[in-house]
């Protein structure tokens, strides 16, 4: 038996067969020089199958086979040069054959003309550049492709460019011509750009786009700051809005909080420290002093001396009488004057007592008055403490706040004292003699303001000899001259209004007031001097020692304030009832070391101690 | 008022004396034409010549291209007729550079008078296009019938410069398709304007190029004789199949020739204005 079996039968029996027809799928020039076609295999038939391409030329007769398969790649045929002819009608067939068959495509028609597809645009630069005075733009600059003849003509290529932010969906598309830079001016400043090139030869397909370039645009400082300031603007705007309805809403207790409403009157004397602490005795003694004015005749001095700047003569006031002014809170009283003109110190010391109080009160009754002439220790403990710390004390007379006082204080001149213009007594006593000098240029300065503040140059300044306040005597050690004696040179500067009011000196321990009495009392004949009617701080006068020399009543726990007023021009100090002979002698010593005029006085303080 | 009366009266002097001055410093401008008609001794200069001559050789080929592309897809299927009209072209005798190397070597004046003698070979062919694309839209308005068989007469007789070696027999089924497609499709308004357009500038370009030839050449003229088109005939055919491809052919060789002429000029250009170096 021959069993003829068709070779073609029997591969497609093993499942092999002829190679499928391929297909020329596209040929591309990229300069108009060469070119290339590519074909899709047909199904190979499971056999391995050769391709081959063939090719003729318009005019020419002969049939060519493809000059370069490797080139272009798998499936393709690459064109040379030598090979390649433009206006030329090429028409190419592929071949596929295996083991089975073969199998050819179909002709494809190609002229090179036509097919002309370059590839991108290289080099691509981009530049933001920023010329003064203008917006900043972007400089794109790109090269042909190298392959391209664009130098002798042989192609024309235009070049299309596009650009978008990085996160933009859309790009931006650009022609450009036939030039190989582009300006962009229409950026937003900030972002990061992408752009793009590509090419098209005059009567040719465009390539692909380039690669993609990026770059970020500088920040337009300008707008940024114009868009922080309109931010700033609208935020200031919106918290102004946030406000004005806030206050309409609270608006009276918003306004307390930002502008506390003026206090009311206060009771003078009375310190709001002491409510704090407790101590109802000062308090209810401050208290009852105000209140019953008539309870406070034990406290007060029978006999105040007022100066009353009209007729010059000091006038006794009875505390009783003008209790308040002299508590007033504002000491801004002419009336009350001293009487020593604008430097009298009560005025003075409200136009310069700051801080110590709403008013600087023209003093402060230390904690309770209790009794008159009975300055008690802390009183003068208060003084002595008075110009450290104010606060919690005694009140007095403006206690902090820089003032010049009407009293030179002992202390550098012109220095703020806190201390009230009402010289502490215990401070001046306490400044050495050696300062008299400085007060008594203090003195001078403030001549204005006959002084009787405590010019204490009396040494002294023990500190509980606080007691007498108002020593308005000028301890002036120096000359007579010296010109702190308003009195002596302007009386009429002297001639201040009387003050209406006792002067406190101090306060004891228990609280009490100590209050310098009248002069007249005891018989002083101080006061009138030429008018030195500078506040005078009084004290009870106990009697009259020599010709001219006042003892004055202590209080047997604190010294007597010792103030004397010395009709003639030299008043030996005035020497407290302690009689301490030295000391009056001592006193008495140096008369001319002390300058009254008019009436001078000694600060009890400084006498204390030769009291006791 | 005073002033105002100057003003009025002086105005319009102003205003001629500028424009006056502008033209006279605005002699050298590009679109300017700075040589008026009839003029002996204007002279302009050969690189405006050349941009000028560009600019048309290069629109002149997108013309056409357009018209081709427009023909193809009105009237015929390209593969059948490009089949049939390789080698057709009546300029195929005209020697021309074929890559970019001869055309290189070429000298300026070979390639100048080169791109004359094509541009002249097409004086002829443009008008009867024109004409024929015309009549065609006139016949389509009356809806003329088309004949029924086709033949290989019109082929042979559109090949006058070389034989056809390979042709194909217009089966009925194309020719019946044809005609459907006439019937079915407008008048082919836009590619009659377009040859009506084609063969104005064609005209155009004519003359510059003689403008250019004479400033290159110094007057040195070459008369060389245009390829001659023999065509027509089969344009004037009552077939309308046969009318048709001698149409497609001789637009398939108008698109080629324009691609030529502004490829030549653009090399051209290149070298002689901007010594090879655009």
């Amino acid at each position: 038996m021959d069993l003829e079996i068709d070779s073609s039968s029997f591969w497609l029996f093993l499942g092999q067969s002829p190679p499928g027809k391929p297909e020329i799928s596209k040929c591309r020039s990229t300069e108009k020089e060469t070119f290339s076609c590519w074909w899709n295999p047909g199904p190979d038939g499971g056999l391995p199958t050769n391709y081959t391409l063939t090719y003729n030329k318009e005019g020419n007769p002969f049939t060519y086979e493809c000059p370069d398969y490797k080139t272009s790649g798998p499936n393709s045929c690459y064109f040379d040069k030598k090979h390649t002819s433009i206006w030329t009608v090429y028409i190419i067939t592929v071949n596929a054959t295996n083991q089975m068959g073969s199998n050819t495509s179909d002709p494809h028609y190609v002229d090179v003309t036509y097919i002309v597809e370059p590839d991108p645009p290289i080099n691509l630069i981009l530049e933001v550049k920023q010329p003064e005075d203008q917006k900043p733009y972007l400089w794109i600059k790109w090269f042909p492709p190298t392959q391209v003849d664009v130098r002798s003509g042989w192609l024309t290529l235009q070049y299309e460019i596009r650009l978008k932010p990085e996160k933009a969906n859309e790009w931006e598309v650009h022609f450009a011509g036939q030039q190989t830079q582009f300006k962009v001016l229409s950026l937003y400043p900030g972002k990061k750009y992408l752009v793009q090139v590509r090419c098209k030869p005059d009567h040719g397909f465009w390539s692909e786009w380039g690669p993609e370039g990026s770059i970020q645009i500088p920040d337009d400082s300008t707008n940024t700051d114009t868009t922080m300031w309109i931010f700033v603007a609208v935020l200031s705007v919106v918290v102004c809005l946030i406000m004005v309805w806030a206050v309409a809403m609270k608006g009276y207790s918003m306004l307390t909080c930002f502008l506390p409403p003026v206090p009311g009157p206060k009771i003078k004397g009375l310190d709001i420290h002491l409510l704090e602490r407790g101590k109802s005795e000062e308090l209810l003694g401050a208290l009852g002093c105000q209140d019953f004015p008539s309870d406070c005749e034990d406290l007060l001095v029978e006999l105040l001396e007022v100066v009353d700047s009209e007729n010059q003569q000091p006038m006794q006031v009875h505390l009783k009488e003008h209790p308040n002014p002299r508590l007033k809170p504002t000491p801004l009283d002419p009336d009350s004057d001293s009487g020593q003109g604008s430097c009298d110190s009560p005025s003075f010391l409200s136009n310069n007592c700051e801080g110590s109080q709403e008013s600087p009160s023209i003093f402060h009754i230390p904690g309770g008055i209790k009794e008159p002439g009975n300055p008690e220790g802390n009183g003068a403990h208060t003084w002595d403490s008075r110009s450290t710390s104010v606060e919690g004390r005694v009140p007095y007379f403006c206690a902090d706040g820089p003032k010049s006082s009407t009293w030179p204080s002992s202390q550098p001149p012109n220095k703020h004292n806190p201390r009230s213009s009402y010289h502490n007594v215990a401070d001046v006593c306490k400044l050495d003699p050696g300062t008299a000098g400085s007060s008594a240029t203090v003195l001078d300065k403030t001549d204005k303001c006959s002084l009787t503040s405590l010019e204490t140059t009396e040494t002294g300044g023990e500190e509980k000899a606080a007691e007498q306040r108002w020593v308005g005597s000028f301890h002036s050690k120096t000359d007579p001259d010296t010109p702190w004696l308003l009195p002596q040179e302007d009386t009429s500067v002297i001639s201040a209004k009387p003050l209406d009011y006792v002067e406190i000196h101090k306060v004891n321990k228990d609280g009490a007031l100590s209050l310098f009495p009248k002069q007249e009392e005891s018989g002083n004949q101080t006061e009138k001097a030429g008018g030195l009617k500078t506040r005078m701080e009084y004290s009870k006068v106990a009697r009259v020692m020599e010709s001219s020399i006042l003892v004055l009543v202590q209080d047997p726990p604190a010294p007597d304030l010792a103030l004397f007023e010395e009709p003639a021009e030299e008043a030996p100090p005035s020497l407290s009832q302690n009689q301490e002979e030295k000391d009056l002698a001592a006193f008495a010593m140096t008369p001319s070391n002390y300058r009254l005029a008019g009436l001078d006085y000694l600060d009890p303080t400084c006498l204390k101690h030769s009291f006791q | 008022m005073d002033n105002k009366g100057l003003s009025l009266t002086g105005g319009p002097y102003w205003l001629v004396l500028v424009l006056v001055s502008s033209l006279l410093l605005c002699k050298n401008v590009a679109s300017v034409p700075t040589c008026p008609r009839g003029a002996v001794n204007c002279e302009v200069p050969l690189g405006e010549l050349f941009d000028r001559a560009v600019v048309l050789s290069d629109y002149l080929h997108k013309l056409s291209s357009e018209m081709f592309r427009e023909f193809n897809k009105q009237y015929a299927q390209e593969r059948r007729f490009i089949t049939r009209a390789i080698n057709g072209c009546h300029t195929s005798s005209i020697p021309t550079p074929e890559d970019k190397e001869q055309a290189q070597n070429m000298p300026h004046e070979d390639l100048l008078n080169l791109i004359l003698r094509v541009l002249r070979s097409w004086n002829e062919p443009l008008y009867h296009l024109v004409t024929e694309v015309r009549a065609m839209r006139e016949a389509s308005d009356t809806q003329k019938a088309l004949g029924t068989q086709e033949t290989f007469a019109m082929q042979e007789a559109l090949s006058t410069q070389e034989a056809l070696t390979t042709q194909e027999a217009l089966t009925t089924q194309e020719a019946l398709s044809m005609q459907e497609a006439l019937r079915t499709q407008g008048t082919p308004n836009d590619i009659l304007s377009r040859a009506i357009e084609i063969e104005d500038r064609n005209k155009q370009l004519l003359e510059g190029m003689e403008k250019i030839i004479n400033q290159v050449q110094h007057g040195v003229r070459r008369n060389e004789a245009p390829s001659p088109w023999l065509g027509l005939q089969f344009l004037q055919k009552a077939d309308e199949d046969t009318r048709l491809f001698a149409l497609y052919g001789l637009i398939h060789c108008l698109r080629r020739d324009s691609h030529k002429i502004d490829n030549y000029l653009k090399v051209l250009k290149c070298r002689i204005i901007y010594d090879s170096n655009c």
